[in-house]
């Protein structure tokens, strides 16, 4: 079953041999970023949870450490 | 820099009617000593007790162990910016410590509001808790505080912290006029170019993240405990204290230890002769963000190469995620061309994990000072028949609200022998 990690300190589950690391934000907020204010927190979250979802439906034949501002989702 | 520490030998404390150092005696006269700290109306209640190696003793809601130190000529003090000392800066001049005796500051009062900033560590004077830690060999002195709740928690830190450091200047100077018998010199003179330049780099958690405060109690900096860009010290601020202050969990770093530091005083012994040490870096850990542990890492191993170093030798006094910037302080050195070794605890097998939180390949020399008990099985720890400074402690290290009596057999004991004062051999591993 493959399996996304998001996590703020994402050098961690990549030196293990997790496949799938999605960078979080901050240890106090991993999902989301408060000083954007509210609205624009709220599509940062969103980014963060459609950039793990979505990268559960690649196949991959490397791990892969993906930064949800960089990609398109 | 040039730094003179006379050394007093204390083989026994006792009460009498005049506090002094005499041919190895310590004595104390209690009833000045306690008023002067009594004077502060922020203590309530405050006992000294001395607690002999050997003896079936456990003082419980432990702080900091402080070694007696204090400067007697030049600029500074000993253990400086904390509580309040003095800023200036220390390494030079003469200091004088009574050795063989530490100020054991046992107090009501947690370090913040949070994660880890409970009261968890107790120190056993017989068993094989004596055995694990130093402070089991040296003549302790119980500095028992009731400070007040009616103030705040940081300033509640500050009068029980301010307290053990006043004591241990009064005992320490009484020696002031005296000769000690005997005395080192410790200075950095220059030496063959062509002997390798090495760096100390000390990794200290800031208790930042966990507080949420820039001021929390904790082992400091110049009293700094605020995540902040690594420091330049040499090797003589260490000496005198410049590290220091409480922390919490039964394996912190005390004030003793960063003073009596084992990597320090091997360093100094081997500069002139096999290498040239260069200095010491202290990196605060605990940052919360993954670019800000690898920008300390960078910058740490930045100021080595500015340095010159050739070789660096790394410790860390916590683990969780502090050990990140730790390992890529590794890695960056090491991508530098600066042969790192890293001195670390390991994670104990049935934690099932790697030994490393994270194993980097660029951490090629590691030396282990174990899992911090003799063998794979469990360190019993039998109860005391007598208890100071509380009647309950925490059961385990990460459930504070789980309490039990002070003097309850422990079923488990783990100290984490950051910096190889521990006496488990090789072979007992």
């Amino acid at each position: 079953m493959p399996i996304a990690m998001i996590s703020a300190l994402y050098s961690v589950p990549v030196s293990l041999g997790v496949n799938r690391v999605i960078k979080g934000a901050r240890i106090e907020h991993v999902c989301g970023n408060p000083a954007l204010g509210s609205e624009r927190d709220r599509a940062y979250r969103l980014q963060v949870v459609r950039t793990a979802l979505q990268s559960l439906t690649r196949a991959i034949s490397t791990p892969l450490l993906l930064d949800p501002t960089q990609e398109a989702t | 820099m040039r730094l003179e520490v006379g050394t007093f030998p204390v083989r026994d404390v006792v009460f009498g009617s005049r506090t002094r150092w005499d041919d190895g005696i310590l004595t104390i006269d209690r009833g000045p000593v306690l008023d002067r700290i009594r004077r502060d109306n922020r203590i309530l209640d405050v006992d000294l007790v001395l607690a002999r190696p050997g003896e079936s003793l456990r003082i419980v809601n432990v702080r900091d162990v402080i070694e007696p130190r204090v400067k007697v000529r030049g600029p500074g003090v000993t253990y400086p910016g904390i509580c309040g000392r003095s800023i200036e800066t220390a390494g030079s001049g003469v200091t004088h410590r009574l050795s063989g005796v530490a100020i054991v500051e046992s107090a009501n009062v947690v370090f913040y509001d949070g994660n880890d900033g409970w009261l968890d560590r107790f120190i056993d004077l017989a068993g094989p808790g004596a055995e694990a830690a130093p402070c089991g060999s040296l003549l302790n002195l119980c500095l028992v505080l009731k400070v007040t709740d009616e103030i705040s928690l940081e300033e509640r830190n500050h009068a029980a912290h301010g307290a053990a450091l006043d004591l241990s200047d009064t005992l320490a100077r009484v020696t002031t006029d005296l000769t000690p018998p005997s005395k080192e010199v410790f200075e950095l003179a220059p030496c063959d170019s062509s002997l390798p330049k090495v760096v100390y780099i000390t990794c200290l958690r800031s208790p930042q993240h966990y507080s949420g405060s820039l001021t929390a109690s904790w082992m400091s900096v110049y009293g700094l405990t605020r995540l902040t860009p690594p420091w330049h010290l040499h090797p003589n601020e260490l000496l005198d204290g410049a590290i220091s202050g409480p922390a919490s969990s039964h394996s912190a770093t005390t004030s003793w230890t960063m003073v009596n530091n084992p990597i320090v005083l091997d360093l100094y012994g081997d500069h002139g002769r096999q290498i040239n040490f260069a200095g010491c870096i202290a990196i605060r850990t605990r940052w919360s963000e993954q670019s800000e542990k690898e920008l300390t890492a960078l910058q740490a191993a930045k100021l080595a190469q500015l340095l010159g170093a050739s070789g660096a030798v790394i410790t860390y006094d916590a683990g969780g995620n502090d050990f990140i910037e730790v390992i890529h302080t590794v890695r960056a050195c090491e991508r530098l061309g600066i042969k790192t070794v890293l001195l670390t605890t390991e994670t104990p097998p049935e934690a099932e994990g790697p030994p490393l939180l994270e194993p980097l390949a660029e951490a090629v020399a590691i030396v282990s000072t174990g899992i911090g008990r003799p063998s794979l099985e469990r360190l019993a720890l039998p109860s005391p028949a007598r208890v100071l400074g509380g009647s309950e402690l925490m059961a385990t290290a990460s459930k504070p609200w789980e309490r039990i009596p002070s003097n309850a057999p422990m079923d488990f004991h783990r100290w984490s022998d950051h910096y190889g004062l521990g006496c488990e051999s090789a072979f007992e591993y």
